[in-house]
């Protein structure tokens, strides 16, 4: 199985903070590659252009929320194997839901702990393994 | 706020052709408009709220700047402490192995006391770190104080529109008069059966799923 420090991770949030945080997170569990992109319309055109194989993405997003952004990557032949995590304010169950079937591989509401995040991403890495 | 709407409509109309009419008659909708709100009661605290909102605005975007720098300055500190750590525990750990590998000459040498020396400067930079981020939680204080300030205006504007609504909306309407929930981050999850409240609720639903 990967390490977290085999991959190149991408984090989606267009408050800087949070992005931050993630990142600093991600960093301590020994994700030394790591970039940010502020909606994800900018996310997409750095998938596009770059190699990543995790996304970590909030859904709230000005220009292309990250529901938009899961779905482009899932439509994407060359982008639809990288799994999406999805770390949001958005609790509602239907936006759960639709998360799960549109093909996130996680869905972590904040505020989150950074066991939470580990678990999550350990987790989506287990079933990439598995499925290799 | 003073409407005058036209006096003499009638002459404007018949002297401008159908523009002029159309003119008369906004007019005269806005006069009766502003005269109900005056009747209702409405038309001051509507005023109030209304001329308040650019100061809104702007209670805002400082508390938004606030807490946006507060949050840079404690993760900037964290970071600096965090390095400030990792460098002890690197000192540490390479004197121990001088020590263990021969005590008499990691004395001898001065590795002792330059360690000392070191987790003193260390402990000195992470002391200021921490109080950096003690001293980065004012925005709290602050920004508590003009949220208090919105939250009035916001019921004032409430209030006026809301009584306002009331007044206007047809009776076979009333039943639509119902509060519009935003989305987000659920403040009060108690006794909502729509959204997750933790984690676990989030992993048990899908679950449930088949996720």
């Amino acid at each position: 199985m990967s390490q977290p420090s085999d991959l190149k991770f991408l984090v989606v949030d267009d408050f800087s903070t949070m992005r931050r945080i993630v990142r600093g997170l991600l960093k301590e569990m020994g994700c030394t590659h790591c970039e940010e992109a502020e909606d994800g319309s900018a996310a997409l055109h750095m998938l596009r252009s770059q190699k990543f194989d995790f996304v970590v993405s909030d859904i709230n997003m000005p220009n292309m929320n990250g529901f938009e952004l899961l779905k482009a990557i899932k439509a994407d032949d060359a982008l639809k194997r990288i799994p999406v995590l999805m770390v949001t304010a958005e609790a509602r169950k239907e936006d759960i839901v639709l998360a799960a079937q549109s093909g996130a591989a996680g869905y972590i509401v904040k505020p989150f702990t950074k066991a939470t995040l580990e678990e999550k991403v350990q987790k989506i890495m287990q079933k990439l393994a598995a499925t290799a | 706020m003073t409407l005058e709407a036209p006096r003499s409509g009638a002459t404007a109309a018949e002297s401008d052709g159908p523009a002029a009419d159309v003119f008369v008659q906004v007019g005269t909708l806005t006069r009766q408009l502003h005269d109900a709100l005056r009747q209702l009661g409405v038309m001051p605290h509507l005023q109030r709220a209304a001329d308040g909102l650019p100061d809104a605005r702007s209670r805002l975007g400082y508390i938004a700047d606030k807490t946006a720098s507060a949050a840079e300055k404690v993760l900037d500190s964290v970071d600096q402490a965090k390095a400030d750590h990792a460098h002890i525990a690197r000192q540490t750990r390479a004197l121990a192995k001088a020590l263990t590998a021969d005590p008499v000459r990691a004395v001898a040498s001065g590795a002792v006391l330059n360690f000392v020396d070191d987790v003193e400067a260390s402990t000195a930079r992470i002391d200021q770190h921490l109080t950096d981020i003690m001293l980065a939680q004012d925005f709290h204080d602050l920004t508590g104080q003009v949220v208090a300030k919105v939250v009035d205006l916001a019921n004032d504007l409430e209030v006026s529109l809301v009584k306002l609504l009331v007044q206007v909306v047809p009776p076979q309407q009333q039943h639509k008069l119902q509060e519009v929930v935003l989305h987000g981050p659920v403040v009060d999850p108690e006794g909502r059966t729509d959204v997750v409240a933790n984690q676990e609720q989030v992993d048990d639903l899908l679950a449930s799923l088949g996720f």
